[in-house]
């Protein structure tokens, strides 16, 4: 099959599979970066303007317009052509983020459990030897025996 | 109380506080156990569940909304397959996970964040309808601006009188595992009574 300008079925479809992985191989790199905790939104929306892009390219390869199927598959994958480096970046900056956040919670966490037993040691302590001075101060009680 | 039971109280009470004291950083290691699943809808011309086209003819412009809710635990892509049948062509089939082995005619591919929500209109004509005796000839179906060649034959319904046509939308969702859309065994249609 070709079109009026020369466009085959083949170059068609080729764009299309490139425009797919590129698509595909960009999502990917926002779901790492997502997972390592980035906010991942802005990405999310240039990749909807590239799968915009890429369904116009199929539909328009199911009805024959190869032409136009080759030009929005190329259009899609210029518009996601930045999305897998700033995932990237986004992912590492984020890996860094998490590390600090962890160090912080766990440092303060590990504080805030020996404050608690020390703390939990110590009060206990001065409630015993209070406790054991009450119980020392204690008069015994006479009791008759009435029986 | 004696000594003992104070003595129990305060471990207890010190137990919780350390517990208390580590839950930020048990928290960093726990993972929500939520169900995880998608939703696909259609709606009206007024983005409401009523005044669905039903009784369409040949040329005339008709509007639904189509949505989709994300709640997958993270972000997903989907695609969102249209299809067009009459009444003896097959649909998904929810019991084996299948879609329908129709060809899609107009498709929607999306990336959704988790919890959140993607809708959009889809504007649909149907032309080149040739009533014959008992049987309608529908020749295209436009889509959004887009004309597909559907070439279907709906016959008389005597039971709900009409000749009644569906079309539907098919939920299928990216794996990259796979590599490809996977049918997510979701799907909403729109019951449609060529009136010519």
């Amino acid at each position: 099959m070709s079109s009026v300008l020369g466009m085959d079925n083949d170059e068609a479809l080729t764009a299309i599979r490139k425009a797919e992985f590129a698509v595909a191989s960009a999502y990917e790199a926002v779901l790492e970066a997502e997972k390592a905790g980035a906010n991942v939104s802005d990405l999310l929306e240039k990749l909807n303007v590239g799968a915009e892009n890429l369904t116009k390219a199929c539909m328009l390869y199911r009805i024959g317009d190869l032409e136009g199927a080759a030009h929005f598959a190329d259009l899609c994958r210029s518009s996601v052509v930045d999305v897998t480096n700033e995932a990237e970046t986004l992912r590492d900056l984020a890996v860094v983020e998490r590390k600090k956040q962890v160090l912080v919670i766990s440092l303060a966490s590990t504080f805030g459990v020996g404050v608690t037993v020390f703390g939990g040691f110590l009060g206990w302590r001065r409630f015993k030897e209070w406790y054991l001075r009450r119980v020392l101060k204690m008069k015994p009680e006479v009791v008759s025996n009435e029986s | 109380m004696n000594l003992e039971d104070y003595q129990t109280v305060f471990t207890v009470t010190v137990l919780g506080l350390v517990l208390v004291a580590a839950s930020p950083t048990i928290s960093l290691y726990l993972h929500s156990g939520r169900e995880r699943f998608s939703e696909l809808w259609v709606l009206g011309p007024n983005r409401m569940a009523e005044d669905y086209p039903f009784n369409v003819t040949r040329g005339k412009r008709y509007s639904v909304f189509v949505g989709v809710g994300c709640h997958m635990g993270g972000s997903t892509c989907y695609a969102v397959y249209v299809k067009f049948r009459n009444q003896t062509q097959p649909l998904p089939n929810a019991t084996l996970s299948e879609p329908s082995p129709l060809e899609p005619l107009y498709e929607f591919q999306v990336f959704v964040a988790d919890e959140m929500t993607w809708e959009s209109q889809v504007n649909f004509t149907v032309l080149g309808v040739v009533r014959l005796r008992n049987s309608t000839f529908v020749r295209y179906l436009s889509i959004n601006d887009v004309v597909f060649g559907v070439n279907s034959t709906a016959t008389w319904d005597s039971e709900y009188k009409g000749f009644f046509y569906q079309v539907f939308f098919e939920l299928w969702i990216y794996d990259t595992a796979v590599g490809s859309f996977q049918y997510h065994n979701r799907f909403v249609g729109l019951w449609l009574n060529m009136t010519v």
